[in-house]
């Protein structure tokens, strides 16, 4: 797709914008504008009729933006990208452009509770048909995809259960039956893994996690590899655009339709605190996955905890899996059980250095009672599903000291 | 030899491949713009090997704006 830098660590400091001709400035500006101005009626109309290059409408695009999805582009190794106000923005908008009344979505059962409300509870009044599987199981996916399928959507890692799907296996399946794999890679980043390089055919992001990586911005990405024909019967309302732009219809589809119409745009301010936090994503994991594993394994053998779990453990069902799909790291998420959510309560409430709120991929150490909290409007089943027990707690292994986490960590469980 | 370029006639040396014709034309953003010849899409992986013969007819499209701003 693009050429890439020697390695994506370098990739995220030099894939965006060229330095400023005039001032050389090596950041990108921030264009906070609402329209862009045109010298001639001809100008504006070739912008508009797609045949000049040129920004118009902030909700549409904008400059510091664009400079955003280059860089998530280049990332993923794809085709192009299209950044939005959140993940949860991504995941709708994403979804209208592919799936209508009458048709289906085959999601795992893991997936992040946000990403379950959405498809069982908001698009379901639409006339959209959804059924969740074991993403674990391949044959699950087999056994469910049908005619009226159109897209499938996993996580890389399930937030919180941790289980770890075969990514390839699944791509095999929905592309014998002609249906897109969208996946989520909020959790592990390109870093860790590319979907595309499993048979993704589409990828998103949070981006207000890991890529921004300082909890100061909300927003979210849609990554097209261009694996995907889009001149594929199963999506009649791509044909117009796969008929002007080819491989781009998907793309160019959310860009002059579904997110200009809904209007999910990503503020051009967010768009540069993104650009500027993934630079250092690469020192960043790498402090975070050691940090986690450490964790993981202090936990695992404590006597106060019933059970840690990680990708990384090899204790961990998926571990094998993991080891080969992300590289040999395996993410900053780290849960424990303690129990009761009486145990939990009071060990939360006696950490001093772990935030206690809802984000993942800070700089610093968060925890959350999943169960009380994120997971709250679920019913008992939909929760086991999701692997959330009422004595679970979820850790982002922060970029702190380690041994300062690991002793804030310790304090905590002697406290109880 | 001579060719078109999004209506206009232009001059362009033989044997020129779409990536060269998009530095030439010094298009903005090559990585937004879809190329079609003579009404045929060309794949952004054939950029580098596809060239442009004596007549043929190259639009640059692009999808960044369109659509109406004021609802």
């Amino acid at each position: 797709m693009h050429t890439p830098a020697r390695n994506l660590e370098t990739a995220l400091i030099h894939s965006g914008s060229r330095p400023d001709e005039s001032t050389g400035a090596t950041s990108p500006p921030i264009a906070q504008s609402t329209a862009f101005a045109y010298g001639s009626a001809e100008d504006i109309e070739a912008v508009f009729a797609g045949r000049d290059a040129g920004f118009v409408y902030s909700r549409i695009a904008n400059p510091t933006v664009a400079d955003f999805e280059l860089r998530m582009t280049v990332l993923e190794d794809g085709l192009a990208a299209i950044a939005v106000s959140s993940g949860m923005a991504a995941i709708s908008a994403l979804t209208l452009a592919l799936v209508g009344s009458g048709d289906e979505i085959i999601a795992g059962s893991s997936v992040f509770g946000g990403t379950y409300s959405l498809f069982q509870h908001t698009l379901s009044h639409l006339g959209v048909r959804v059924r969740f599987i074991d993403p674990t199981r391949p044959e699950a996916l087999r056994e469910a995809i049908s005619d009226a399928t159109r897209m499938v959507f996993v996580e890389t890692i399930g937030n919180p259960k941790l289980d770890v799907p075969d990514l390839m296996a699944l791509a095999a399946i929905a592309h014998e039956r002609g249906v897109p794999l969208v996946v989520d890679n909020t959790v592990t980043t390109p870093l860790l893994v590319q979907p595309r390089r499993f048979g993704a055919d589409l990828v998103i992001h949070s981006t207000s996690k890991f890529i921004n990586g300082h909890g100061n911005a909300i927003g979210g990405i849609i990554v097209d590899t261009g694996a995907f024909n889009w001149s594929n019967p199963r999506f009649p309302r791509l044909a117009p655009f796969h008929e002007r732009v080819g491989q781009f219809a998907l793309i160019a589809a959310l860009r002059n339709r579904f997110c200009r119409d809904l209007g999910c745009c990503l503020s051009p301010f967010n768009a540069f605190l993104m650009s500027m936090g993934m630079e250092s994503l690469g020192v960043r994991l790498e402090r975070h996955c050691g940090s986690a594993s450490t964790v993981a394994a202090f936990l695992a053998t404590h006597p106060a905890v019933d059970e840690a779990r990680y990708p990384g453990l090899p204790s961990h069902p998926g571990h094998v899996l993991a080891r080969c799909q992300f590289g040999g790291r395996y993410g900053a998420v780290v849960t424990l059980r303690l129990g009761t959510r009486e145990r939990c309560f009071r060990f939360i409430n006696a950490l001093k250095l772990a935030k206690n709120l809802t984000n993942l991929g800070d700089t610093r150490t968060l925890v959350i009672h999943p169960a009380s909290t994120i997971c709250r409007d679920l019913n008992a089943e939909e929760r086991s599903a999701m692997g959330v027990s009422d004595d679970l707690i979820r850790f982002s292994v922060g970029l702190e000291h380690t041994a300062d986490i690991l002793e804030d960590m310790d304090g905590a469980l002697r406290a109880l | 030899m001579k060719i078109t370029v999004n209506d206009s006639s232009k001059d362009v040396p033989e044997g020129l491949t779409i990536t060269q014709l998009l530095a030439l034309e010094k298009v903005k953003m090559p990585a937004m713009v879809s190329v079609q010849v003579n009404g045929a899409i060309v794949e952004r992986d054939a950029f580098a090997t596809t060239r442009v013969r004596e007549l043929d007819c190259v639009d640059f499209l692009y999808f960044m704006g369109g659509g109406g701003e004021v609802r």
